[in-house]
């Protein structure tokens, strides 16, 4: 039996980094600091794996299915490569350069998750921090269209409400907690202002807040929902805050303006730092989205969206993102590494994977993979092969190996690297 | 048949993710995507009692679920768990940001009772999936 320390959970934009994963053979026994999500993937890590490779729902070779997926590549005209937020750095770049090698287009979960915040702050700007700065000074923490309670477990554990940190001594009755939201989730109760907003109102009520800490008066008794002088007294209280924060979710990317409410949002933050220390950092999902977009930019220049079929690439969410690429029928081929679309998309999205020809490499059974024309199994990062992860702030993180890959399974990055050099030569390009 | 109109949101909850760590195919999975959320005057409106199955329309598809009761809700507003289910109602419309709309759009509940609620494979083999 081993008991393996400082463990980081490959599931969240958390990536908590202290758990203890007890092993022992090639099975994971135990788990000891992991949320209710993250015991849940350890523990049934080996439960409905991939058993064999699969071309055309026939068991397969991984040579086998390498060279089918090199020749479906080799010959597509707009392939897709997508997915990439749940597995190591070293694998995304592999698909940025498969996506390159195949003139195609590389896109990743952002698009469906932060895409409209990056779309944001690459207009405005972003006020970053880290996780450890907010533990040790943050004394007010917005939670804005976010629940931690259900996405990131721990994040109120160990980063933004109980933990005591150096300038919040106290840990939570040192910290005020609001959080802002459409209904009454468990955020509701660990909060000591909660404000219930009507759906598709953050705009106006950003943007109100924003007016009431210059100072404006505004001629209404409510916006979206809240009464003015909760805006008013909240806007009182982030002015006199040592160190606000606000973490932002889905509620703001997903909702009506999208991209304009992360604008407001940080509009307003940037009104904020004129009278004290004010920053925001968006809830990242999966637990490397972040890293999908650092390792895309840096090969790039661009975090997701990204078309190579002029042979450099070129940038446009809306047009070169995945839902939309598959939705009007564009994509002709699709990669699909470390995602499920085909559970994650709307149905008209979905299904062209069907219909198309569609190569996922995965661990489990996933709608995706039952849609797919080629599948390869694949390790767990994190569990079963070392990488490196980016947490929500931006902090890599490296990965452990725990056990060995299932049924000898490659990694990702070695999947991906094969199947270029094979493209390679289909082209004849080797 | 009565129905009602609602706000429709989408979104994570800690079942849905550790019911995906088991396995899409789970039971745990099913369970904890395959229900839509709406509030006690809603399901009063509909004599709807909890667990019941409840047909959702869009204006994108339709889907049978089960109907869940939640304390969290106000009347008008129902939540639908991320999933192969809420999939089937919601556009793939993204208003050039490569974003679907998944939360706000409008939707209308009304008594399934007597309907099914489709297993994942069934999902998977209506959009041209070959199944498990």
């Amino acid at each position: 039996m081993t008991v393996h320390t400082d463990v980081v959970c490959p599931f969240c934009g958390c990536l908590c980094d202290d758990l203890e994963i007890t092993v022992e053979g090639n099975e994971i026994t135990g788990t000891k600091n992991a949320c209710a999500i993250s015991r849940s993937k350890f523990m049934n890590h080996g439960k409905n794996r991939l058993e064999s490779p699969i071309v055309d729902g026939k068991e397969a070779s991984v040579e086998e299915t390498i060279e089918e997926a090199a020749k479906v590549l080799a010959n597509a005209k707009r392939p897709l490569v997508y997915g990439l937020s749940s597995t190591e750095c070293e694998a995304i770049g592999r698909a940025v350069e498969l996506a390159e090698v195949c003139g195609g287009v590389v896109d990743n979960t952002s698009s469906v998750c932060h895409g409209p915040t990056i779309l944001a702050l690459q207009q405005v700007g972003e006020s970053k921090t880290t996780l450890g700065e907010v533990k040790n000074r943050a004394d007010l923490v917005i939670f804005w269209g976010s629940n931690p309670t259900e996405a990131h477990l721990r994040h109120i554990l160990r980063y933004s409400v109980m933990p005591k940190g150096m300038y919040v001594p106290e840990g939570r009755k040192g910290r005020y907690i609001v959080t802002v939201d459409v209904r009454d989730t468990r955020m509701k109760r660990l909060s000591d202002q909660f404000l219930k907003i009507q759906p598709g109102g953050d705009f106006e009520l950003l943007s109100a807040l924003r007016a009431a800490v210059r100072g404006s008066r505004i001629q209404a008794e409510s916006v979206s929902g809240v009464p003015m002088e909760e805006i008013v007294e909240l806007a009182r209280r982030m002015k006199a805050a040592k160190m606000g924060i606000v973490f932002f979710g889905l509620g703001l990317t997903q909702s009506d303006g999208r991209h304009m409410n992360i604008d407001a949002a940080v509009g307003l933050v940037a009104e904020l730092n004129h009278h004290t220390k004010f920053l925001l950092t968006p809830m990242r999902g999966h637990y490397n989205v972040a890293g999908a977009n650092s390792v895309t930019a840096w090969q790039t220049g661009y975090p997701y969206a990204v078309d190579f079929a002029r042979g450099y690439p070129r940038y446009n969410p809306g047009e070169y993102t995945a839902v939309d690429l598959l939705a009007s029928g564009e994509a002709d081929a699709a990669v699909i590494v470390a995602s499920d679309p085909g559970a994650t998309f709307p149905v008209d999205a979905a299904s062209r994977l069907a219909r198309i020809p569609t190569i996922t490499l995965d661990q489990k059974v996933t709608p995706t993979t039952m849609l797919s024309r080629v599948v390869i199994p694949v390790a767990t990062a994190g569990v079963e092969c070392e990488g490196t992860a980016y947490r929500m702030d931006g902090v890599p993180i490296r990965l452990k190996r725990l056990v060995k890959p299932h049924a000898g399974a490659l990694t990702d990055a070695e999947v991906l690297v094969r199947m270029i050099e094979r493209v390679r030569e289909l082209r004849g390009e080797a | 048949m009565k129905k009602v109109e609602v706000t429709l949101i989408s979104g994570r909850t800690s079942q849905q993710g550790s019911g995906l760590e088991v396995g899409k195919t789970s039971d745990e999975y099913f369970n904890s995507t395959s229900y839509v959320e709406l509030s006690a005057e809603d399901a009063e409106a509909l004599d709807l009692e909890d667990g019941l199955p409840v047909e959702v329309n869009t204006d994108h598809g339709s889907v049978v679920v089960t109907g869940r009761v939640s304390k969290e809700l106000d009347s008008g507003l129902a939540f639908f768990p991320y999933g192969p289910w809420a999939n089937r109602v919601f556009g793939s419309t993204t208003e050039g940001t490569g974003m679907p709309a998944y939360k706000g759009i409008r939707a209308s509940l009304c008594d399934a009772r007597d309907a099914k609620v489709k297993t994942l494979t069934e999902l998977v083999e209506e959009m041209g999936g070959k199944g498990l």
